[in-house]
């Protein structure tokens, strides 16, 4: 019976994901290093001082004290320095909403229909956007695109490495899973009800989404019975016809695509987990939470993270009930079982998503609850990594993971802090001292045309 | 120039009378940074009712003592460009109150400022003790008329009405910013004409409308006809939104025929032309944050601007423009000194420099006989994650709780009872 569910589900996969647009990503030409004395967040909740960490072939290898190695490593002495594992964003629009935000290249909401499951985001990605750089000055060393919030199912959102390269594909994080854009609220409401066409109403959005769920259940089970026949009943038979916009919801219902639901109101957020448990999907992330905090607990139990931002508000009515415990509360529910995230959905923001981490956290002590900076280090690192499904591959500093590592020039919780390198699978993708940075080719010759854009 | 701060001293004057504590506070032994750009000392300081009576480093007596030991002690901040007061929640136009369809010029916002907007003690929280609130710039490129207002919740408005303009050049506007330019140029010519007698009744206004072309054309009222003789009469300060190079030029150029009051905001590419905006001495209002080239018009944006422009000898003031968020003034304060400008001089960006641009009275600096707007602070107040302990306005201390502080409170305490029935 086991090995019938296997052998249907590869079937499945194969019909369903069909694998093209695969990764072919190639890390950049990498050195075996000694990251020397160094103060530590390891993602994992933990903090080590003047501790060294070892990278090879492209992946941690050891931390610890005074570890030994021969003369082919390079040796960085990061004495009085901080390091953690590079920072992921699980929010983000580069890339679908690239600068300059022009019209030509806004690209991040399908907004003609409510339900475009069939859209992916990775299909609108400029990839010459300059802010992916910006971002890698902040640390950043993989981040989630996800389309806009127009829709009630808005399409796939995808996860990259931060390496601006010349294709999408060569851009994408190797076997990082697809997720789903949904959006609760006022955004799809809005853009519909304006038109005069449902959903006009936050019951409209409801119905909507499980009108939807209602045709994916028919048709996976189409998909099941059609998987179920005989290998000559299935020549002589038709398969059935895909649907773009099925194969995604689909593949959620098989829990192969995570879904990232932007919610901000508390009941919302538990309407949305009703749905969730009717289809028996999961929802890995609920985004903006501008509420989470009312039902931290809730979020808890159902293993689903709050993305939170540290204390943006009040620009619709929705995000009027801000507080900045928010991400803390979320953090801290049950006990500590909470999955907290920092987000910024915000090209500015994802440069410095530690001094949100840092805004929070210090809301958090102020609210009377007891965080470590190592703990809240994992805001930005371990957590979005869970959330995207990348957390074999990164998102700590645990052996074995891939080396995508910052060097901070102070504690990383310190406005002060600055980024000094990043490593991105063991190899140097920015170098401050040394003035290596990545430009896309708009930055070239844009303002001047022998310079680049920004040169310092 | 005179009569203005003249005018502001009678408006402090009418205000505080009626506030003015019984007994002394004095702040003890506090690390003083006064908003000057003066180094840093420990010191005392003494509240005499709403004013600052002593700042010295000798021993001083007061009723009430405030021990600072260790704490960082600033002016009230002021957020340059904010819609404090006039805004409620973005998306909702039925909330806000920050533009005209009819007055191009002469719009003001100052009687529609709401004393008990959430946004007051929720800044107030965050050490933001004063706002230069202004509207949306209307779809002309000279007008709109802001204001200060101090965050004291009064609903008795302590401020003062209309004492800047603002404008803007190219961005999103659709016409060729040759037409903006032409047009501005058109309009300071014609407000340059226009002589007292011409504005003493509504109707010599509406007369002297009706002869010039480019009053008509846009559609002018004898309001906004007052304005622009404000303009060129009483050195009304005039913010103008621009970034790109070429613009700032034109713009320093226009100052000087017109001889205006010009502060340039956003001024995303003025490190392209640093040495004339040093040399015709505009001020800045800048978003150190923002190093996005969010259009063609801010191709050169970078996270050094700050500091850059500092070492020219350039007036820096700071905004944060992004909707509510102008809290977060602190912390683009903070990213500026991470990335090359001087502490003392991002803390002066964001106390004394709007205060002598735009002529705010007694305040924006830790001295004898200014207004006592002050911090004490529990870290360093360029951190993003440090918090005032005391705000003082007009000398008094103020209950810093706001909304945000009494949601998180429902939802961390007693939390055995339901939500309604929780504090």
């Amino acid at each position: 019976m086991t090995k019938l569910i296997k052998y249907s589900f590869l079937i499945f996969a194969c019909f369903i994901e069909a694998k093209p647009f695969e990764s072919t990503y190639e890390p950049l030409p990498s050195e075996n290093i000694l990251i020397r004395n160094a103060n530590i967040y390891d993602g994992e909740g933990n903090e080590f001082n003047e501790t060294d960490l070892l990278i090879q072939d492209r992946k941690i290898v050891a931390i610890g004290k005074d570890l030994p190695v021969g003369s082919e490593f390079l040796i960085i002495d990061a004495s009085n320095k901080w390091v953690t594992p590079g920072i992921i964003d699980i929010h983000s629009h580069m890339g679908v909403y690239p600068a300059p935000g022009v019209s030509t290249s806004s690209d991040g909401n399908e907004a003609t229909s409510p339900v475009t499951a069939d859209v992916w985001a990775e299909h609108s990605i400029w990839v010459q956007d300059p802010q992916y750089a910006l971002a890698l000055k902040g640390g950043i060393t993989a981040f989630h695109i996800l389309p806009g919030s127009a829709n009630l199912i808005g399409g796939r959102g995808v996860t990259v490495k931060n390496l601006q390269r010349n294709t999408i594909n060569s851009m994408k994080f190797p076997d990082a899973p697809h997720s789903l854009k949904m959006a609760c609220g006022e955004n799809p409401k809005r853009v519909y009800g304006n038109r005069q066409q449902a959903p006009s109403t936050r019951m409209g959005n409801a119905a909507g989404y499980r009108k939807s769920w209602i045709q994916a259940e028919a048709y996976l089970s189409r998909l099941d019975e059609y998987e179920a026949k005989s290998e000559e009943a299935k020549e002589i038979g038709y398969a059935p016809q895909r649907d773009l916009e099925m194969d995604t919801l689909a593949g959620v219902l098989r829990g192969e695509i995570l879904v990232h639901n932007h919610c901000y109101r508390a009941e919302e957020m538990a309407t949305m987990i009703n749905i969730a448990n009717e289809f028996n999907y999961k929802i890995t992330a609920f985004h903006h939470g501008v509420e989470a905090y009312k039902i931290a607990d809730l979020l808890a139990e159902n293993n689903i993270c709050g993305a939170l931002w540290a204390d943006w508000w009040g620009f619709k009515h929705e995000a009027y009930d801000m507080v900045q415990a928010n991400i803390a509360i979320v953090d801290q529910a049950l006990g500590g079982k909470g999955c907290a995230i920092v987000h910024s959905d915000d090209a500015i923001g994802i440069q410095h998503l530690n001094q949100e981490a840092s805004k929070a956290l210090a809301a958090g002590l102020r609210a009377g609850f007891d965080i470590s900076k190592a703990r809240a280090m994992n805001w930005i690192t371990s957590n979005p990594a869970k959330a995207a499904g990348i957390y074999d591959q990164t998102g700590s500093l645990k052996v074995g993971k891939n080396a995508d590592v910052v060097i901070w020039s102070k504690n990383p919780f310190s406005v002060y802090a600055l980024v000094e390198r990043v490593f991105i699978d063991g190899a140097t993708a920015y170098d401050r001292k040394n003035n290596f940075q990545p430009a896309s080719d708009f930055d070239v010759g844009i303002i001047s045309p022998e310079k680049n854009r920004i040169e310092e | 120039m005179i009569s203005q701060s003249k005018k502001v001293l009678f408006l402090f004057f009418i205000f505080f009378n009626g506030i003015i504590n019984s007994e002394s506070i004095l702040i003890q032994n506090a690390t003083i940074y006064d908003g000057k750009n003066n180094n840093a000392f420990v010191g005392n300081v003494l509240i005499d009712g709403n004013k600052i009576s002593r700042v010295s480093t000798a021993n001083l007596r007061g009723d009430k003592i405030i021990d600072a030991t260790g704490k960082i002690l600033t002016p009230g901040i002021i957020s340059t460009d904010t819609g404090i007061g006039i805004v409620e929640i973005g998306a909702l136009s039925v909330t806000r109150d920050d533009s005209s369809d009819l007055y191009k010029i002469g719009f003001s916002i100052y009687d529609a400022f709401n004393p008990n907007s959430v946004l007051i003690p929720w800044n107030r929280s965050n050490g933001i003790t004063s706002t230069l609130t202004l509207p949306q710039n209307t779809d002309s490129p000279i007008g709109g008329l802001g204001s200060f207002f101090v965050l004291d919740s009064n609903l008795e408005i302590t401020g003062i009405k209309d004492n800047v303009m603002i404008g803007r050049v190219g961005g999103s506007g659709g016409e060729s910013r040759s037409e903006t330019f032409s047009i501005m140029e058109d309009l300071l010519e014609f407000a340059s004409s226009i002589d007292s007698k011409d504005i003493e009744s509504y109707q010599d206004a509406a007369d002297f409308i009706d002869d010039s072309p480019i009053a008509e054309t846009m559609e002018l009222h004898p309001r906004d006809l007052k304005a622009l003789y404000r303009l060129i009469n009483d050195d009304l300060p005039l913010i103008i939104k621009a970034n790109r190079a070429s613009d700032l030029l034109k713009l320093i150029k226009i100052k000087e025929k017109y001889d205006l009051n010009l502060i340039i905001m956003g001024a995303q590419e003025a490190g392209l032309v640093a040495n004339k905006i040093a040399e015709s001495d505009v001020p800045l209002i800048i978003n150190p944050i923002n190093n996005i080239p969010e259009s063609f018009d801010e191709l050169a944006a970078n996270i050094e601007l700050a500091g850059d422009l500092e070492r020219m000898g350039i007036t820096l003031m700071f905004n944060a423009p992004r909707s509510h968020n102008y809290h977060l003034i602190r912390q683009g304060a903070g990213v500026a000194v991470a990335n090359g400008m001087s502490y003392e001089g991002a803390l002066k960006a964001i106390t004394l420099s709007p205060v002598e641009i735009f002529n705010l009275g007694d305040r924006g600096q830790i001295a004898q006989g200014n207004i006592a707007d002050l911090i004490i602070w529990d870290a360093d107040p360029l951190e993003p994650s440090s918090m005032p302990e005391k705000v003082f306005i007009n000398g008094k201390d103020i209950d810093l709780t706001s909304r945000m502080s009494r949601l998180t409170d429902r939802y961390t305490k007693n939390k055995d009872k339901p939500n309604g029935y929780r504090n």
